[in-house]
């Protein structure tokens, strides 16, 4: 055996350990999602970060890429999954918000054989286009019917769901959920359409949920899209002189919401739970990379989480440690 | 000796030692593996983004003018191709024209305004940024109905202003940054034209007296900064598939700051296009970096601050230390 040979003997079995020390090697996770200063994404955040506690435990990390604003989403958040790449990723999450600016660099991650979970946004749909191994999150459609439902089951028969934001896709499944967990549990629904200028606008969304309450006097249900319009609905309702009657789910939550689930003026919030999504997808990858267990169970819901009377000090428990 | 002062009085001597002073920091402090972050497409893709316009307002931060529009004309450009070529279904020569284009006439009219009047370029720029982030929205909103737009480039297009290099996650921008910073280097520091800036920046009055077509100059360069901040969206948009609406207004910082970090002076004068370029490299690493750190991202903001002052902070000494040697050389 001659120098060259002993040297590139030497070499190979060197390749070869690293390779089989790589087999069980930790696993470093590499998560993209939105600012850490976000409030829904800081919960994330605390949810991916909670999971890569067994992942450190375990020789691994959890590392979080998040845009510096949103101004320039799709291709930002492309850039950071390609990053993700680039810093030798063993596994990768990522919320597919933007299709055709994303897609082409998740198709470079499962082209490069790193195990994918898309979570937040894209469902199993996209999950399933680009080769990922999961979809975890929330699915705005049964958001909205766990309200209809919920509402109707407690007797609250007819019911309006306040869109905002006609046209937006996620809040027409909000409102078309709604509607049919209030009819298949014997109730009606119907939509209170409002110009998109009023999203946001307290004053104008609680105007015209006093005025369509005064010109339907049965509606005895409302459903509103988001924290600050459940607020103004609330103020709507009480301004048309039917508070107590009217009873009021909204989707997600914040402080003056859970005081007035406390205080009765609301009935219930529905929550995508946040925190779990970044908890369940690097647990699920974490597991995946060691030791190549898997969740067979495709589509992981992690909403919608229903606060009411009966769970809101739980809940204010969690706000304070940063988790909901 | 006289080799290395001399090499310390360089304009660009001081945005090197901020480069390695930055890499130094991010790897004794955040544990950086040098290789990786080398080997990363990420900053360099980020720093050729925001490079391409830098060189122009490099230029005309030089010339003692600043230009805040471009901010809104990254966007611009990338809505403009987007909603040209498709929305409508152009061929895509028009929405790049068309990009290249907007980015003209914005130019024209901020130098028009400027040099017709005294109102600072602040101002006038100022005007134009909020102005064009109310046209690019509204026009998006009534021409197509949304705020973002989808569009598929052809092939050749693709190749040339919007592709990954090297099967890797290099942007092809990086090739039309370093080509455009050769062409601004030659042009601002082996012609006339490049002392005639200088010039503007120096003394605006001295330099008109001396025949130099002072208006002209900086209307050009005013086109300069607009048409390269067009440029830049263009490709973004065809690289990445689709245009969104947006302020930009990250940009704007990020581009300034770079600049300044690079050694030119927010009042004009003084400068190098080689410092601008490692002034770039130097936030992009700074910006960028931090995710290859153990440093937990919620201080990344707070970093990045600092790391900044620290860095224009050098940049002052240095200067300082420049200007007292040309003086002793004088007396």
């Amino acid at each position: 055996m001659n120098k060259v040979n002993r040297f590139a003997a030497a070499a190979a079995s060197a390749v070869v350990l690293a390779c089989t020390a790589g087999a069980v090697m930790a696993a470093d996770i590499y998560v993209i999602g939105g600012k850490p200063d976000d409030p829904f994404w800081s919960r994330v955040k605390k949810g991916a970060e909670d999971a890569g506690i067994v992942a450190a435990a375990q020789g691994g990390s959890v590392t979080w890429l998040g845009p510096q604003n949103y101004d320039n989403l799709g291709p930002d958040a492309a850039e950071l999954i390609r990053q993700a790449i680039d810093q030798g990723a063993d596994a990768i999450v990522g919320p597919d918000w933007v299709p055709e600016a994303m897609d082409p660099a998740f198709q470079a991650v499962t082209e490069a054989g790193i195990p994918l979970v898309i979570y937040n946004a894209g469902g199993l749909e996209a999950a399933d286009r680009l080769g990922a191994m999961n979809y975890v999150g929330a699915v705005d459609y049964k958001s909205g019917y766990a309200g209809g439902a919920y509402l109707a089951k407690a007797g609250h028969m007819n019911g309006a769901c306040v869109n905002t934001l006609p046209g937006a896709a996620n809040i027409e499944a909000f409102c078309a959920g709604f509607n049919a967990g209030l009819t298949e549990n014997g109730g009606t629904g119907s939509v209170l359409q409002l110009p998109a200028t009023a999203f946001g606008d307290a004053t104008a969304v609680a105007q015209a949920v006093r005025a369509h309450l005064l010109q339907n006097p049965d509606i005895d249900a409302m459903f509103a899209i988001g924290d600050g319009d459940t607020n103004a609905t609330v103020s709507g309702i009480q301004q048309a002189g039917k508070a107590g009657q009217v009873h009021v789910c909204g989707m997600n939550f914040n402080d003056s919401i859970l005081a007035n689930i406390q205080a009765g003026t609301q009935d219930f919030a529905i929550d995508q739970q946040g925190y779990q999504q970044g908890f369940f997808a690097v647990s699920i990858l974490n597991n995946f990379v060691n030791y190549g267990v898997t969740i067979p169970t495709r589509e992981i819901l992690t909403g919608p989480g229903v606060i009411d009377a009966a769970n809101v000090e739980q809940v204010m428990a969690g706000v304070k440690a940063g988790a909901r | 000796m006289d080799v290395i002062s001399g090499l310390f009085r360089r304009p660009a001597a001081a945005s090197i030692l901020s480069l390695l002073g930055v890499l130094s920091f991010y790897v004794v402090i955040g544990g950086v593996d040098l290789g990786k972050l080398m080997g990363a497409a990420s900053w360099v893709n980020y720093a050729a983004r925001i490079g391409v316009v830098a060189l122009f307002v490099g230029l005309l931060m030089i010339s003692g003018e600043i230009d805040i529009s471009i901010g809104a004309m990254i966007p611009a450009g990338a809505m403009t191709t987007a909603i040209l070529s498709g929305y409508y279904e152009l061929p895509m020569i028009v929405g790049i024209l068309g990009a290249l284009a907007m980015g003209v006439i914005v130019g024209l009219f901020n130098g028009l305004l400027v040099t017709r009047t005294t109102v600072p370029s602040l101002i006038v720029t100022l005007g134009t940024l909020v102005a064009m982030q109310g046209i690019v929205l509204a026009g998006s909103k009534l021409l197509t109905g949304a705020a973002s737009v989808p569009l598929s480039a052809p092939g050749w297009a693709k190749t040339v202003f919007g592709d990954l290099m090297f099967g890797g996650n290099h942007q092809v921008v990086i090739v039309w940054w370093i080509a455009l910073a050769v062409v601004v280097w030659f042009v601002m520091h082996q012609t006339k034209y490049g002392n005639w800036i200088f010039a503007i920046g120096g003394d605006k009055v001295s330099a008109r007296n001396a025949g130099i077509p002072v208006d002209w100059i900086k209307i050009g360069l005013f086109v300069g900064t607009a048409t390269s901040a067009a440029f830049v969206g263009m490709c973004h948009a065809i690289l990445f598939n689709s245009a969104q609406v947006s302020g930009g207004m990250n940009d704007i910082f990020n581009i300034i700051v770079s600049v300044v970090v690079g050694g030119v002076l927010l009042t004009g004068g003084f400068g190098s296009i080689p410092g601008v370029v490692i002034g770039t490299v130097t936030f992009a690493i700074v910006t960028k970096g931090i995710d290859f750190t153990s440093i937990d991202r919620n201080w990344s903001n707070l970093i990045i601050g600092i790391m900044l002052l620290a860095a224009v902070g050098m940049n002052e000494t240095f200067r300082a230390k420049a200007m007292s040697a040309v003086r002793k050389k004088k007396g």
